[in-house]
């Protein structure tokens, strides 16, 4: 790669490809999406949490003016669909309800008031059956069993050293029982699918983080080749993990199938927030001892947490295990799914992170104390550095893997990768680059982190009821996950020099189709002005994970690089034998113009334009000696595999806070925060600091307030934005500072990594620490302001 | 009938009693900038100025702004023609997935009305009613007081 090169895009923050459609409200979100001729849809959901569908009477339904057809479970096909990391598992519909609010039929009529008042005309008879709203519950004997395949999935565990012989070795040992409620990903803008049938094929349009993973999913649901489903994936509002393949998006399907007509389902906000898909709830046990010097010796986790529905999970993220476990002897996790009646949970932005990831940094937290030691320097001390072996590597699929056998796999996977590439990939099951190390020294010095710390369990203000104190948390999470698929994209080069870019990354806030294009303008030299693309057309895009396990940067990022490697070597071939009669290494392409590189050292060494240039289109415009015409087009497809991210690649936050806490009404308010961010190369500050900040406040507020309640019938209480506290303005400091370490990667694009889930990990311990250093006790997430008043209390009982 | 002014356009529309502003903007007069999020006020995603004040156009029945200047986002400027604030939200990447951003451009014009100047605090207390769910709160700040800042300059010139 061309790391030592000047950059002319990466690095930069030009306006994002949709940057005006956005600021005028011009873009056209999946509930502003029509077809002609379309109808609505609305869905028939279960009034008990778990229940047999007895009978559905739709009599009525159909004789209202409007109602074109209905489907129920006798309409839906015998065939499960799965979810990609297991985050979802079942049947469009099969007779039974999971949950209150769980999809058993629907409706499709000419307009979406009809549809709704359509639902109220259908008698559904119910047979309720005991249900189980609580993850230890559900894995009693004799507890209700939610799927067919029963409540509890195998645990996964990894361990590593002697775990006895490390506890034997520590003086001091703290340990931590925490539970923590289900955050919900509050979805902006809501979502819609349209799916509309010709023959036997289907298209469906919906917003969705992955477009691959639902034609995969729409394939297996309907028992379909997958050259006959095509999603088109349209920009989205806000996901965070709950748009993905979801269930309403395949009732679409059915009922689109049932009327022959295209139909939209448009959600609600409260279908959106109660009925689609939220964090687990979970539970983490888990213990951690080290010796007075300071040094961890061993770090043991017992992780439990529910499914709801639909889920069918056997793991959380557990990357803290690198962060925290890498340099300590010993260690045990043991993690463990389960099922239950409450709406399906599954993956959402930093999962694993923002629960067992800030019990692992409250037990380090306590230890540090116990060592008298600050808590950026225990972290400093104690946390991973590049080069230093990685546990998740090995905790998750490779654990099916043997050290020697694994690597044999990953040679001959990649062995179509060049040499000179090759030679500079890192050692795998090791750290390639990145640490918390460098941003917690520079960004304590900025922060005033030594003037306001004070010591643990301090504030450094006191006044009245006001209690001022600063807290420092660290965050990490992996850069894509490669098993279930190999994420690919490709680059094609039009006759008049403009580029279209294919890699099916979804549009969801994270302006991924500008930074993807401008890795393909960095690769191309072709200004980015001149790239377009189709981040959501699986007809035209080639698998991809999707953006999701902070993929895209690092791994979509890589592909995207080698489709331009490939498509630049094709063009400068062409050029070479067709137009200059020169060996196409000696050539390359600046600003969309084909030079020498002989002609382009000597105007960078004499600072003035190369001289010679040849416009693309003049090469592919130009007839073939080996075809009738000239070129059309040229398709750079990647023709070699990147190693496997799990194994090397980690990127990493730091953030600092500092707040007060008025101990007579527990409010917690932040005064200023400061967030770092290892990713390593910055691809676009600007996208880059708004991922960091939105991460903040998305952590900041599972910290502070975010949690879905449950009734006794398991139906969610608070589905609205009135009843469910997110994080506004005036709560999070205005002017919140983000820097940036850049280490860069070996094998990322231009150095980059991925971005988005560890600054969601870091708030979380860094506010749970900056409340402990305020009123001196620790306080569960979310510290609402009786949780915080319920711990002073019983903190001075105890005292 | 009645008569609705929508970004200097008077419309004459029957509209039933029940219908919201919200839906009568977006599916009368197809100004989708008006973004539905949450349906009951609290995200502020439908927001439009009436008279230069802003209201969450979902909580409000249409009939409610007869006689009042309703401006949206298609009001405030166009892709070819765009006002100072929605450059400034451009040129500070202060929007992730759009869906706040209309609502919250025009919250920032009826600050900037009527405080031209604002502090970061005073424009994080006025946009308040919004939820950015990306958590872009900062890069927003920034991109009021850029504005603010640039249509000044374009004042005095």
């Amino acid at each position: 790669m061309s790391a030592d090169q000047p950059r002319r895009v990466v690095g930069t923050s030009p306006p994002v490809k949709d940057a005006a459609q956005k600021v005028c409200g011009t873009l056209t979100y999946p509930v502003d999406f029509e077809l002609g001729g379309m109808l609505h849809g609305a869905i028939l959901r279960s009034e008990h949490a778990h229940a047999r569908i007895v009978s559905v009477d739709a009599g009525r339904a159909l004789e209202l003016p409007g109602v074109i057809g209905v489907v129920t479970h006798e309409d839906a096909p015998d065939l499960e669909w799965n979810g990609t990391f297991f985050n979802y598992r079942g049947r469009i519909f099969d007779g039974t309800a999971r949950f209150v609010g769980d999809e058993i039929g629907a409706v499709a009529a000419t307009t979406p008031e009809v549809a709704r008042e359509a639902l109220l005309l259908i008698t559904v008879e119910y047979e309720a059956l005991p249900a189980v709203f609580d993850a230890e519950a559900a894995m009693l004997p004799g507890a209700p069993q939610v799927q067919a395949a029963g409540n509890v999935r195998e645990p996964t565990v990894y361990e590593w050293g002697d775990l006895e012989a490390g506890k034997s070795a520590a003086d001091e040992v703290v340990t931590a029982d925490v539970s923590f409620g289900s955050q919900q990903m509050c979805p902006m803008g809501r979502n819609a699918a349209i799916a509309q049938w010709s023959g036997r094929t289907v298209t469906l349009y919906a917003g969705t983080q992955t477009p691959s993973e639902v034609k995969d999913a729409v394939a297996e649901a309907f028992g379909l080749a997958r050259s006959r489903v095509r999603v088109v994936a349209l920009p989205l509002g806000t996901s965070f993990g709950e748009f993905w393949s979801n269930n309403f998006m395949m009732v679409a399907c059915l009922l689109a199938r049932k009327v022959r007509r295209p139909v939209k389902i448009e959600l609600s906000n409260t279908e959106c927030m109660a009925y689609v898909k939220r964090r687990h709830e979970e539970r983490c046990r888990a213990s951690m001892g080290g010796t007075a010097d300071g040094s961890i010796k061993f770090i043991d986790v017992h992780h439990l947490f529910d499914n709801g529905g639909y889920g069918f999970k056997d793991d959380v993220g557990f990357l803290v295990l690198d962060l925290w476990g890498s340099r300590v002897p010993a260690g045990r996790f043991e993690c463990q799914g389960v099922s239950t009646n409450l709406v399906t949970a599954g993956c959402m932005r930093g999962v694993g992170d923002v629960t067992m990831g800030s019990v692992v940094e409250r037990l380090a937290d306590q230890l540090a104390e116990r060592c008298d030691l600050d808590p950026l320097e225990f972290r400093i001390r104690n946390q991973i550095r590049p080069g230093d072996e990685l546990h998740a590597a090995w905790g998750g699929h490779l654990l099916r893997h043997d050290e020697q056998g694994y690597q044999r796999l990953i040679d001959e996977v990649t062995k179509a990768a060049p040499t000179e590439l090759r030679e500079n990939w890192p050692e795998l099951f090791r750290l390639s680059s990145g640490t918390t190390v460098e941003m917690l020294r520079s960004a304590a010095e900025e922060f005033g982190w030594h003037e306001k710390f004070v010591g643990w369990g301090r504030p450094y203000y006191s006044e009245g009821p006001i209690r001022r104190a600063v807290g420092v948390g660290t965050g990490i999470h992996c850069c894509g996950e490669e098993m279930e698929g190999n994420t690919d994209a490709t680059v094609r080069i039009m006759k008049d020099g403009s580029v279209k870019l294919y890699c099916s990354v979804g549009r969801q806030g994270t302006c991924a189709d500008t930074t993807q294009a401008m890795v393909a303008a960095e690769t191309l030299g072709i200004p980015l002005d001149l790239i377009e693309v189709e981040t959501g057309d699986t007809d035209a895009c080639p698998w991809s994970r999707g953006s999701i396990a902070s993929t895209t940067m690092f791994r979509t990022g890589f592909k995207t690089w080698a489709a331009a490697l490939d498509a630049k070597r094709q063009l400068l071939e062409l050029a070479a034998r067709e137009v200059l009669d020169l060996a196409a290494s000696d050539l390359d392409i600046r600003d969309g113009v084909i030079y020498t590189t002989k002609a382009l050292h000597e105007a960078d060494a004499g600072g003035c334009e190369p001289a010679g240039g040849v416009p693309i289109p003049d090469v592919m415009m130009r007839d073939r000696e080996d075809t009738f015409g000239p070129t059309d087009s040229i398709t750079g497809r990647p023709d070699f595999s990147m190693p496997p991210s799990m194994a090397f690649a980690r990127h990493f936050a730091a953030h600092f806070v500092d707040l007060e806490v008025d101990v007579e009404t527990g409010e917690i308010r932040l005064l200023h925060y400061l967030a770092a961010q290892d990713s390593g190369t910055v691809v676009h500050p600007g996208v880059l600091e708004g991922q960091v900040i939105g991460g903040a406040v998305f952590g900041a507020g599972f910290a502070l307030c975010e949690q879905l309640h449950f009734d006794a019938q398991g139906r969610v209480v608070n589905p609205t934005l009135s009843d469910y506290k997110v994080l506004r303005f005036s709560d999070f400091p205005p002017e919140a500072t983000v820097r940036f370490a850049e280490d860069r990667d070996p094998v990322g694009p231009f150095g980059a990594r991925s971005a988005g889930e560890a600054p969601t990990a870091a708030p979380v311990p860094a506010l749970a620490q900056a409340v402990y250093n305020a009123i001196g006790v620790w306080v569960d997430v979310p510290m609402t302001p009786e949780k915080v008043l319920l711990a002073i209390d019983a903190g001075s009982e105890s005292a | 009938m009645a008569r609705l002014h929508v970004n200097g356009r008077n419309y004459e529309l029957d509209i039933e009693p029940h219908e919201t502003l919200a839906e009568v903007l977006r599916g009368r007069l197809g100004l989708r900038g008006v973004r539905v999020s949450c349906g009951e006020g609290e995200c502020g995603s439908c927001t439009v100025l009436l008279d230069g004040a802003p209201a969450t156009s979902c909580l409000m029945l249409a009939l409610q702004a007869e006689g009042k200047q309703i401006t949206t986002i298609e009001g405030l400027g166009t892709e070819d023609d765009m006002h100072p604030l929605q450059q400034a939200f451009i040129d500070e990447q202060g929007f992730q997935c759009g869906v706040c951003t209309p609502g919250i451009i025009l919250s920032s014009k009826a600050l900037l009305d009527r405080n031209p100047h604002p502090t970061a605090a005073e424009v994080a207390t006025a946009l308040s009613g919004h939820v950015c769910r990306c958590g872009g709160y900062t890069q927003i700040v920034r991109s009021v007081l850029r504005a603010a800042e640039e249509m000044e300059a374009e004042g005095e010139r």
